[in-house]
C-alpha cells in the first residue's frame, strides 16, 4: 500500500529530514528582527519579507555585474549597523574594502577571511579544487563558533563548475549548523548551489543598462565612471515558484577609487 | 583547655618602625624584609615607615617591651638606625614612632594620653599614611586657632570642629585620640603562576600533550581565579630529548583562564610551530592581569565571548594562515585598492549599540516595514545603493584595442574572459603617486609573484603608479574597471564592478 503524503512527511519529520519540506519552512513576521536580518535594500526587503532569514542558507546568484557584490556588502553594512558581528569567506581574495567603508560596513565589525587563489589570481581560470575546499571549511570554522550575525560564502568568480563538484551534502551540513540560530548565512555565486538545503535565492540580473555621464566626468566631479546601474532581483523560494522581479539601482561611490 | 567565650578577645597590638633621616635608598626593601621575618600582616607606608600587626606574638617572643627590642636589634643588624613603637592601634603606633626617638611602649587604652603632649605639626608628617579624607589646609588651619597639641586637638568638640573643618577635621581628631582611621592593608607577595611536570617517558605528538597541558593548565585556573585575574600571556616551555628547549609565547587579547580555551590556543600554536621531537618536560608560566570584569544583558543579541572569538581566530589562523584573517582596513592614500590588515578585535562589549541607536534602527525597520505592507512604491527609497567593485589583487594583463582615443575591444588570455567588444565606456581618469618614493613599477610591480606575499598583506604593491582608468561595459554583461599603465603603455583589468 502505497504511503499517503501525509505519512511521508511525517517520517521525514521523526528523522529530522523535513528540511526540503515546503511545509516545513518557519513562518517570518516582518516586523521580528530576531527573525530577519535586513539587507537595507527597502524594495528587496519588502519582496525577502523583511530581509534574509535568520537560522538558515540563502543564496545570492546571478550573472557577472549584477550587482551581487553590492547587495552583499548592504546586507553586511546594515548587519554592523545594528551591532551584530560579521563574517566574509574570501574565496578569491577579490574583497574591496574601500568599495566596502563606501557602502557603510564598519569594518571592526567584519572578519575577513581571505582564500589562497593557487592557479591564476583575479579572473580565475581554473580555480584548485583545495583551495575551495579550504574555503568551506573556514566558513564551518565561523558557523561553529555561534553568535555571527551574518556570515557570506563569496565565491562569486569561482567556476561553476568547481561549485558543482563540492559534494551537495555540504550545504545541507552548513543547514543544520545553523538550524535554529540567528546566523544568517548567505552564499554568493554564479548559480544557485546549495540546491535544495537554500532556504531562499535571490536571482540578480541586468537591468535597461547603464547610464554613463560623461558630462559629469567632465567636469571632474565625482571619482566613479559610470554613475548608475540598474539591476533585478528575483525570490525564489524554496520549490515554490519564481515571484516577480524587484528593480533597483546602484551607484557610484563618490569615494570609490 | 577551652577558653572561654565569656572573655574579651585579646587587643590588638602593632609595631611600626621609622627610620628617622637620613635614611638608605634601598631602606624601604630592608625594613619590608624585617618585617616580613615578625609577622606576614604588615603595612610598608613609606620608604622609612611600616607597621607590623604583630598580634599574638607575645606568646613567642614575651612583652611588648621585649618584641619591640627585638624589632631594634634586628634593624641595627642590618644597619638601620629605627625607632620604635609598640600599641593598640596603628595611627598611635605611626605618630609615636615618628614622634618619640628609641622604644615607645603604649597600653591598650592610653594611646590619647600618651599622644596628647605631642605637636600638632607631625600630622602634616602623616598626611599621606592617614589616608585621602585628610586635608593639610585643615591642619593649618588649627595651628591659625592656636591648636599647639595633640591633645588639645582631642578636646576639641567634635560637632564644633565638623562644623568648621568638616570630615578632613574629624579624622585629625579620631588621630589625635589614636583612634585607626582604617585597617591595616597588608602587602601581598607576587604570586608565580607556573606549573612544570617532568615526564617519565618522552611524549610525542600534540594529543598526548593535550591531556598534560589540562593537568597543568587546571591549578592554575583555579589560582587564577581565587585572585581574580586572568592570563594576559601563556609562555609553554618543552624540553625536547634532544635536550633542545622550545619557548612559545602566547599573546591573549583579553584575560582568560578558561583551560579549555588555554589549552586549545596552545595546541593551535603548536601546530603551527611544532616542536620537532619527543617532549621530556612542560611548563607553563602565566602572567596574570586583572580578570575582565562583563555585563551581561537581556536586550541584545547575544555575541560570541572573548574566548570563542579567540579559539575561532586561532583555527583560522593555523588554516588559512596568520596574515589571511582579521579586519580590513583603509590607508591613507590614493592606491586604487589600497588597504590594510589588522588583528581582529576580540572584545566588542564597548561597540554595542546604545539604547537611542536601536530606538532609531527599530522605528527605521518599522517604517521599512510598514511601507511594504502598504505597497509603497519602492522606487521612492532615498537609500542609494552603492556600486561595490571586486578588485583583481594582481591585475591581469589585457589587449584593448583603441579608436579615437577610446577603447573599443578588451579580451585577455584567461578562460572565463569571454572579454569582447565595448558597448560603453566612460574615461579616462587619471591618477598617479608615489612617484616621489623614486621606485619605479606600478602595475608591473604589482603583477610579479615575487610580490604577491608583501600585496596580501598590506594591500599596497610597492612603487609608484600613473594610471588611465577607464569603465568598460563589455558585449559578455560584464562591466569592468580597466587601466592604462602609462610608463610601460599596458593595459590591465583591475576590477568588475558588480
Amino acid at each position: 500500500m502505497p504511503l499517503a503524503r501525509a505519512d511521508l512527511e511525517s517520517l521525514l519529520r521523526t528523522r529530522r529530514l523535513d528540511r526540503t519540506l515546503t511545509t516545513a519552512l518557519p513562518s517570518i513576521h516582518p516586523l521580528d528582527d530576531a527573525a530577519v536580518a535586513a539587507t537595507g535594500i527597502t524594495a528587496l526587503d519588502a519582496r525577502l519579507g523583511g530581509g534574509f532569514p535568520r537560522g538558515q542558507v540563502s543564496e545570492v546568484a546571478g550573472p557577472r555585474s549584477s550587482a551581487r557584490a553590492s547587495v552583499m556588502l548592504q546586507l553586511l553594512a546594515a548587519a554592523t549597523r545594528r551591532g551584530e558581528l560579521t563574517a566574509i569567506v574570501d574565496v578569491l581574495d577579490m574583497f574591496d574594502a574601500a568599495s566596502a567603508a563606501a557602502a557603510g560596513v564598519n569594518l571592526d565589525r567584519l572578519l575577513w577571511i581571505r582564500g589562497h587563489v593557487v592557479v591564476n589570481p583575479g579572473l580565475c581560470r581554473d580555480l584548485n579544487q583545495r583551495a575551495l575546499e579550504q574555503a568551506v571549511k573556514a566558513l564551518t570554522l565561523v558557523l561553529q563558533a555561534g553568535n555571527i550575525g551574518v556570515v557570506v560564502f563569496d565565491a562569486a568568480e569561482a567556476p561553476a563548475m568547481a561549485l558543482k563538484r563540492l559534494p551537495f551534502t555540504t550545504w545541507l551540513r552548513l543547514q543544520r549548523m545553523i538550524e535554529g540560530s540567528q546566523t544568517v548565512c548567505v552564499l554568493v555565486g554564479p548559480e544557485p548551489m546549495a540546491r535544495s538545503s537554500a532556504g531562499l535565492t535571490v536571482r540578480l540580473t541586468q537591468g535597461s543598462g547603464l547610464n554613463e555621464s560623461s558630462g559629469l566626468r567632465a567636469q571632474g566631479s565625482g571619482s566613479g565612471l559610470f554613475q548608475r546601474f540598474d539591476r533585478e532581483a528575483r525570490v525564489i523560494r524554496a520549490h515554490a515558484h519564481e515571484e516577480a522581479a524587484v528593480a533597483f539601482s546602484t551607484v557610484a561611490a563618490h569615494d570609490v577609487c | 583547655m577551652s577558653a572561654d567565650p565569656r572573655s574579651p578577645s585579646p587587643a590588638p597590638l602593632y609595631a611600626c618602625l621609622y627610620l628617622p633621616p637620613p635614611a638608605a635608598a634601598s631602606a624601604d626593601s630592608t625594613l619590608a624584609r624585617i618585617a616580613a621575618d615578625f609577622s606576614p600582616r604588615f603595612e610598608l607606608h613609606r620608604a622609612d615607615l611600616v607597621a607590623i600587626d604583630v598580634s599574638g606574638l607575645e606568646r613567642l617572643l614575651g612583652t611588648a617591651r621585649t618584641i619591640g627590642a627585638e624589632l631594634r636589634r634586628t634593624a641595627a643588624e642590618r644597619g638601620l638606625r629605627a625607632h620604635v613603637a609598640i600599641a593598640s592601634t596603628r595611627m598611635a603606633g605611626v605618630v609615636l614612632a615618628q614622634a618619640r626617638p628609641g622604644i615607645t611602649i603604649v597600653e591598650s587604652g592610653e594611646e590619647a594620653a600618651a599622644l596628647a603632649s605631642i605637636d600638632i605639626g607631625i600630622l602634616e608628617r602623616i598626611a599621606d599614611v592617614a589616608g585621602a579624607a585628610t586635608s593639610i589646609s585643615a591642619v593649618s588651619a588649627l595651628k591659625r586657632w592656636g591648636v599647639k597639641t595633640l591633645g588639645e586637638l582631642a578636646a576639641i568638640p567634635a560637632a564644633d570642629l565638623s562644623a568648621r573643618l568638616g570630615q578632613p577635621g574629624l579624622v585629625w581628631r579620631a588621630i589625635a585620640h589614636g583612634v585607626d582611621v582604617r585597617p591595616l592593608v597588608p602587602l601581598l607577595d607576587d604570586e608565580r603562576f607556573e606549573s612544570s611536570l617532568e615526564l617519565e617517558w618522552p611524549i610525542e605528538g600534540l594529543e598526548p600533550l593535550s591531556f598534560v597541558l589540562t593537568r597543568l593548565l587546571e591549578p592554575l585556573s583555579t589560582r587564577l581565579e581565587r585572585r581574580d585575574r586572568g592570563a594576559a600571556v601563556l609562555h609553554l616551555v618543552l624540553r625536547l630529548v634532544t635536550k633542545d628547549r622550545v619557548m612559545r609565547s602566547l599573546q591573549l587579547p583579553a584575560p582568560i583562564r578558561d583551560v579549555r580555551t588555554l589549552r586549545t590556543l596552545a595546541l593551535l600554536d603548536l601546530e603551527t610551530h611544532p616542536p620537532g621531537a619527543a617532549i621530556d618536560s612542560v611548563q607553563i608560566v602565566i602572567d596574570p592581569t586583572p580578570g575582565r570584569i562583563l555585563q551581561h544583558t537581556l536586550f541584545t543579541r547575544a555575541q560570541p565571548t572573548v574566548e570563542q572569538l579567540s579559539t575561532l581566530l586561532a583555527r583560522l589562523g593555523a588554516l588559512m594562515g596568520q596574515d589571511r584573517v582579521g579586519a580590513a582596513a583603509l590607508v591613507d592614500s590614493y592606491r586604487p585598492g589600497a588597504f590594510a590588515m589588522r588583528p581582529f578585535k576580540t572584545d566588542h562589549d564597548d561597540q554595542r549599540r546604545n539604547r537611542s541607536d536601536r530606538r532609531e534602527t527599530g522605528v527605521e525597520n518599522s517604517a521599512r516595514s510598514a511601507s511594504s505592507a502598504l505597497n509603497v512604491d519602492p522606487a521612492a527609497s532615498a537609500l542609494n545603493v552603492v556600486a561595490a567593485l571586486r578588485r583583481c589583487r594582481q591585475p591581469v594583463p589585457a589587449r584593448v584595442a583603441v579608436d579615437a582615443g577610446r577603447p573599443v575591444r578588451v579580451t585577455t588570455d584567461r578562460m572565463g574572459f569571454a572579454g569582447g567588444a565595448v558597448l560603453a565606456c566612460a574615461g579616462p581618469w587619471r591618477t598617479s603617486g608615489d612617484w616621489w618614493t623614486g621606485e619605479a613599477g606600478g602595475a608591473a610591480t604589482a603583477g610579479r609573484a615575487g610580490h604577491a606575499g608583501e600585496a596580501g598583506r598590506t594591500g599596497q604593491a610597492r612603487g609608484a603608479w600613473d594610471r588611465d582608468e577607464w569603465d568598460v561595459a563589455l558585449h559578455d554583461g560584464g562591466v569592468y574597471r580597466i587601466f592604462r599603465d602609462r610608463a610601460r603603455d599596458a593595459w590591465f583589468v583591475d576590477a568588475i564592478v558588480d
